[in-house]
């Protein structure tokens, strides 16, 4: 939607929300599970300058964080190892492929007997989601290095290694990056996922909290903000993307699979 | 890949099973965290012999396979309907860009609070996380349909009906079946967490269960047989859709 203009979806959304509103107010659905949506902004505003959400998303945001940067070194690295050294993919590609279908709330009890409900096992499971992402993009960047690239670097004598750092690296870093955007949205929803299932900390067992307690308002609360915080996050993302790759944009090119 | 290539990455999992076997057996990994995969293996052959894998594995099946199709429908319907009608555009894409960053595994507990943690919740959160992925790539797919085809069928007095059939859907599909792929893994996803959350039973609460009931054997050999779906189910949907697109040279 385009600032300024308003269209009648605009107006879809208001009589949405006002519906809402009403709804819960003249008591239309009758139901302690259904807070009118000023009382849900008052919740969040209340929780927010209380103090009491501000750690909770700081814990949450720190293991997104770390397991995203942990799983996209290793998606970048292995997505490398396995394109440039042809063995490494014949023998471990299996065992990868075999760990890829599982769906991400199942690793969560074993891992837990392992590294115990907190952060190692949370930033864990998010590495484990965010390699995937990463890994399958940087082979495709590297599978789309222009082989004429590649010539020009054997023409002028550069090895191996240097090829891999100075040639490949950054022609793959487009291909790359839009996989870290994938596992950025992906990780943010795993963490607290993992915080639902496991522990006591984080932004995630909080909404499971709030659910028993029967705390609506602040339930939803948890939710519009956990919106808000994913779509800043893949927006900020998308801001960084341009800076560090704006040569890739110049050349007129998507890097989106 | 073809059987030979995958050959010795077979046998690279085939030695860290058997690596995992020794090392619990030299107490290098405490039982406790990891009873020794021949004694899942018992477990598993008993639960796939005995058919009580069944019960389980189609229950959780049938929350993947219901969410999929509303999910898909409900995704390809508006998603086809806001391409080629800019009025449906206008109308839509204001809502849809505000649902679509809601994290759906949050939805889980009001769903519950509502729908219960019956089938009902379970299939609605399963529906909600397939129909966004396949929604935005149907939308991508019909807007980049070719204007020239567009105009030689309406030069060729298609009607709408005719031309979405047989011009703008075939065009979509490729987008529509990428979109679908991406949400049959979020599809599983769901269904496992909200199986867990709902603590009812399928694939997803019994390996939450057993873990806390510290009976790991049938936690693990629940977990394969939750891995083996997720592997088939991708597989299938790999090959149907290679099918489908079988005009696309890879």
């Amino acid at each position: 939607m385009k600032a300024g203009r308003i269209t009648s979806g605009f107006w879809l959304v208001a009589a949405l929300l006002a519906l809402w509103e009403l709804s819960a107010r003249l008591h239309w659905v009758d139901s302690p599970n259904w807070p009118a949506l000023s009382q849900v902004l008052a919740a969040l505003f209340h929780d927010i300058a209380s103090g009491e959400l501000p750690p909770l998303i700081g814990g949450t945001l720190w293991r997104m964080g770390a397991g995203l940067a942990a799983g996209s070194v290793a998606g970048v690295v292995v997505g490398l190892a396995f394109c440039l050294a042809p063995v490494t993919r014949m023998l471990l590609a299996p065992a990868v492929e075999l760990l890829r279908p599982i769906p991400v709330p199942a690793v969560i009890p074993p891992l837990v007997l392992f590294l115990g409900l907190d952060d190692p096992m949370k930033i864990t499971v998010v590495a484990l989601t965010a390699f995937f992402p990463v890994l399958t993009n940087t082979m495709q960047g590297v599978a789309a290095v222009e082989a004429e690239a590649i010539q020009m670097g054997r023409t002028f004598g550069v090895g191996p290694l240097r090829r891999a750092a100075f040639i490949v690296l950054p022609a793959t870093l487009p291909y790359a990056l839009a996989g870290v955007r994938v596992a950025l949205g992906l990780s943010l929803v795993v963490a607290v996922v993992a915080e639902m299932i496991a522990g006591e900390a984080g932004i995630g067992h909080y909404l499971v909290m709030m659910q028993f307690a029967g705390r609506a308002p602040e339930m939803y609360a948890t939710i519009i903000l956990l919106s808000v915080l994913g779509y800043a996050l893949n927006r900020g993302f998308v801001a960084v993307e341009r800076r560090a790759i704006h040569w890739w944009f110049a050349l007129g090119r998507q890097a989106d699979g | 890949m073809r059987l030979r290539t995958l050959l010795p990455g077979l046998f690279v999992v085939a030695m860290i099973i058997a690596f995992l076997e020794f090392a619990v057996d030299a107490g290098m990994i405490r039982r406790a965290l990891l009873p020794p995969p021949s004694a899942t293996a018992e477990v598993l052959w008993e639960l796939l012999s005995t058919g009580e894998f069944l019960p389980p594995l189609l229950s959780t099946l049938k929350l993947v396979f219901a969410g999929f199709f509303l999910g898909s429908a409900i995704g390809i319907g508006l998603g086809t309907a806001m391409g080629v009608s800019p009025a449906m555009y206008r109308l839509f894409e204001p809502l849809v860009e505000l649902i679509r960053p809601i994290p759906k595994s949050a939805l889980v507990p009001p769903l519950m609070l509502f729908l219960g943690i019956d089938d009902a919740m379970k299939i609605t959160s399963v529906t909600l996380v397939v129909t966004f992925p396949v929604l935005l790539n149907t939308l991508q797919g019909v807007r980049g349909v070719d204007r020239v085809m567009l105009d030689a069928a309406r030069t060729h007095g298609w009607g709408l009906g005719h031309t979405l059939w047989h011009m703008i859907l075939p065009a979509a599909l490729p987008f529509i079946l990428a979109g679908m792929r991406v949400s049959l893994g979020l599809a599983m996803v769901l269904a496992v967490l909200s199986e867990m959350l709902a603590g009812q039973g399928g694939l997803g609460f019994l390996i939450l269960d057993m873990q806390r009931s510290f009976q790991l054997r049938q936690m693990y050999a629940w977990l394969v047989i939750l891995a083996v779906l997720g592997l088939l189910l991708n597989s299938i949907f790999l090959l149907a859709e290679r099918r489908a697109l079988f005009w696309q040279r890879r």
